[in-house]
């Protein structure tokens, strides 16, 4: 261990004294978001809408639905039967100093058939991908690890759309592990790359086979660390004044989020209001029928997770009320996350074993071949002092 | 083509004594008690053959949250059993070793080292290996086992191995070496004379 554990021992007191400090002032901002929330309520939400128009296009915040701000749902029952996807992704990035340029993206996914017994089908699709055209393609250098991502993402969602064609006909809620809305999009907000534009048309046309089968789409998101309807709140107090683009553009309860918020709000099982997401990649999503709407669940006293669909779920209630009552039954076990997750997770990632192994693989493949299969000198190195030995025999 | 003997395992600790090995399996592909299996020895030129007398089925955090959940739902105990690929561990006690020249009725020079693989053996190299019973004394003899148990499942297992015709024979001959192996114990001989017949 090289970690100086005694020099790291006065900073780790330090830093949970600072924890509990700023818990107190956050008890604080609590008690004014909460009451902002309830004059929020009080406003028509044609005036919110405006306030929102005038705060401009970078504005983070939620937009209201036509559901009350303040109002919170109890769970619906469940269908009496249905089936439940999940898929998730995990990558290993290209490293200059590996034994040969390439990249893996490995997909994991479960359909669940509720109410049979039987074992759930399961499937682990990994993808090696190393032509020169997609490790270098347009870009300067080596592919982003963000393109990277934004290929797992779609390869996530595109299993979702083939789960959910092959279940066409009976209830399906299909789940994520994050939110909806393209991460590597998001983050590139208005101007889009042709390669990321590519990955979010591709994203979004799993998305409407998704619709198209009828299935009950949502991301699932463990405490989220969102602020948007604070963001909110912020804009339509009415303290806030005409709300001007610079003034409506961040809320003053730094460090509080949507989570404390609604922990304080909601019963367990309850969901709040929906929302939409203000922001610019949500334009996109809108134009192209799948805008992204969220609301956030509670699973027990103070468990609040945070729930992405569409808004063609959020405005049909049977579709709407399966998410809700389908997302609380799959946190049963194990509490607080839902299973079909924790599997797809299981599937899909690869481990440090997984790894060696894959390389041991591949530089049996190139010695076959007369290749030199080596790693730099630096990798190297690595390896002879990361690994302690231990004699147990 | 040759049928290969299926892999169940790779070695993580050894004595000359027997071996332990350890799998991630679903639940049909778990070794089994009293069955014979091989672990390659002093690079390849020798095999060490096991009894596996002991096999425990290890959990993970997940596997707990689901066993002592009370809404466990049937779907999810059926994707643990057969889905979810249980980490097994199983133990193996040496009973001879296969050499250049032949089987050896003895322990191995050499143990495996960790990593070599372990390979359930075929009928083929069961009936070969039981042709002669004096493996029989070093199941009998190593502590810390459940001999009397296990030496009858093995027994089982090389009958088993052998055509319906052969099985007689060999269980007769089985019979009579833990007599003379166990003639000054009747109340062991009696029990595992006893299994054998039930």
């Amino acid at each position: 261990m090289s970690l100086d554990l005694p020099q790291v021992l006065p900073q780790v007191n330090a830093l949970a004294e600072e924890a509990a400090r700023r818990l107190e002032n956050l008890e604080q901002l609590l008690r004014h978001a909460n009451d902002g929330l309830s004059q929020a309520g009080q406003l028509e939400r044609s005036a919110i809408l405006e306030r929102i128009a005038r705060a401009g296009e970078h504005w983070p915040g939620a937009i209201p639905t036509l559901e009350p701000l303040e109002a919170a749902f109890e769970c619906p029952p469940l269908p009496p039967e249905f089936n439940v996807v999940a898929a998730d992704g995990s990558q290993v990035y290209p490293d200059r100093h590996s034994l040969s340029l390439f990249y893996l993206i490995n997909t994991g996914s479960i359909c669940v058939r509720a109410g049979r017994g039987t074992p759930p089908e399961t499937v682990s699709r990994p993808q090696v991908v190393y032509e020169e055209e997609d490790l270098y393609g347009q870009f300067d250098g080596l592919i982003p690890s963000a393109m990277i991502d934004g290929q797992r993402d779609v390869a996530e969602m595109a299993e979702l759309a083939r789960l959910g064609a092959a279940s066409k006909g009976k209830p399906t809620l299909a789940i994520l592990d994050n939110g909806l809305l393209l991460w590597v999009a998001h983050q590139a907000g208005i101007s889009l790359s042709p390669q990321v534009g590519k990955l979010l048309a591709s994203y979004l046309e799993h998305l409407g086979e998704l619709k198209s089968a009828d299935v009950a789409v949502a991301g699932f998101i463990d405490r989220p660390r969102n602020d948007n309807v604070l963001s909110l709140i912020h804009l339509a107090s009415a303290t806030q004044g005409a709300g001007s683009e610079e003034s409506g553009r961040r809320h003053p309860w730094r460090g509080l989020t949507d989570r404390a918020l609604f922990s304080g709000r909601l019963r367990p099982f309850q969901r709040s209001a929906r929302f939409q997401h203000a922001s610019p990649v949500n334009q996109r999503f809108r134009d192209a029928g799948h805008a992204v709407e969220f609301f956030y669940l509670c699973l027990a006293q103070g468990h609040i997770v945070r729930v992405e669909i569409p808004a063609w779920v959020g405005e049909r209630p049977e579709l709407l009320g399966f998410v809700h009552a389908g997302l609380v039954d799959q946190c049963s076990t194990p509490e607080g996350f839902p299973y079909a997750l924790v599997r797809a997770h299981e599937l899909a990632v690869v481990t440090m074993e997984d790894r060696q192994a894959l390389e041991d693989m591949l530089a049996g493949a190139l010695l076959d071949r007369g290749l030199s299969a080596s790693h730099s000198r630096k990798s190297q190195t690595k390896q002879w002092t990361g690994a302690r030995r231990r004699h147990r025999l | 083509m040759t049928q290969q003997p299926p892999l169940i395992g790779r070695v993580t600790r050894s004595s000359t004594r027997g071996f332990v090995g350890a799998i991630r399996a679903p639940e049909p592909d778990i070794p089994v008690f009293g069955s014979f299996c091989k672990a390659d020895a002093q690079q390849g030129r020798s095999s060490v053959i096991g009894l596996i007398y002991d096999i425990s089925v290890e959990d993970d955090g997940f596997t707990r949250q689901i066993a002592t959940s009370p809404s466990a739902k049937p779907e999810e105990i059926a994707d643990a059993q057969f889905n979810r690929h249980v980490p097994v561990e199983f133990s193996a006690v040496a009973v001879g070793y296969l050499a250049e020249d032949g089987y050896r009725y003895a322990l191995p020079p050499q143990p495996p080292l960790s990593m070599a693989t372990i390979q359930s053996m075929l009928p083929g190299e069961v009936r070969d290996f039981t042709r002669r019973t004096e493996w029989f004394s070093l199941v009998l003899g190593a502590p810390e086992i459940p001999a009397d148990e296990l030496l009858v499942a093995a027994i089982r297992f090389a009958a088993q191995a052998r055509p319906q015709s052969e099985r007689p024979p060999f269980l007769r001959e089985a019979g009579g070496r833990c007599a003379r192996l166990l003639g000054r114990d009747l109340v062991r001989l009696e029990t595992v004379l006893g299994s054998l017949s039930g």
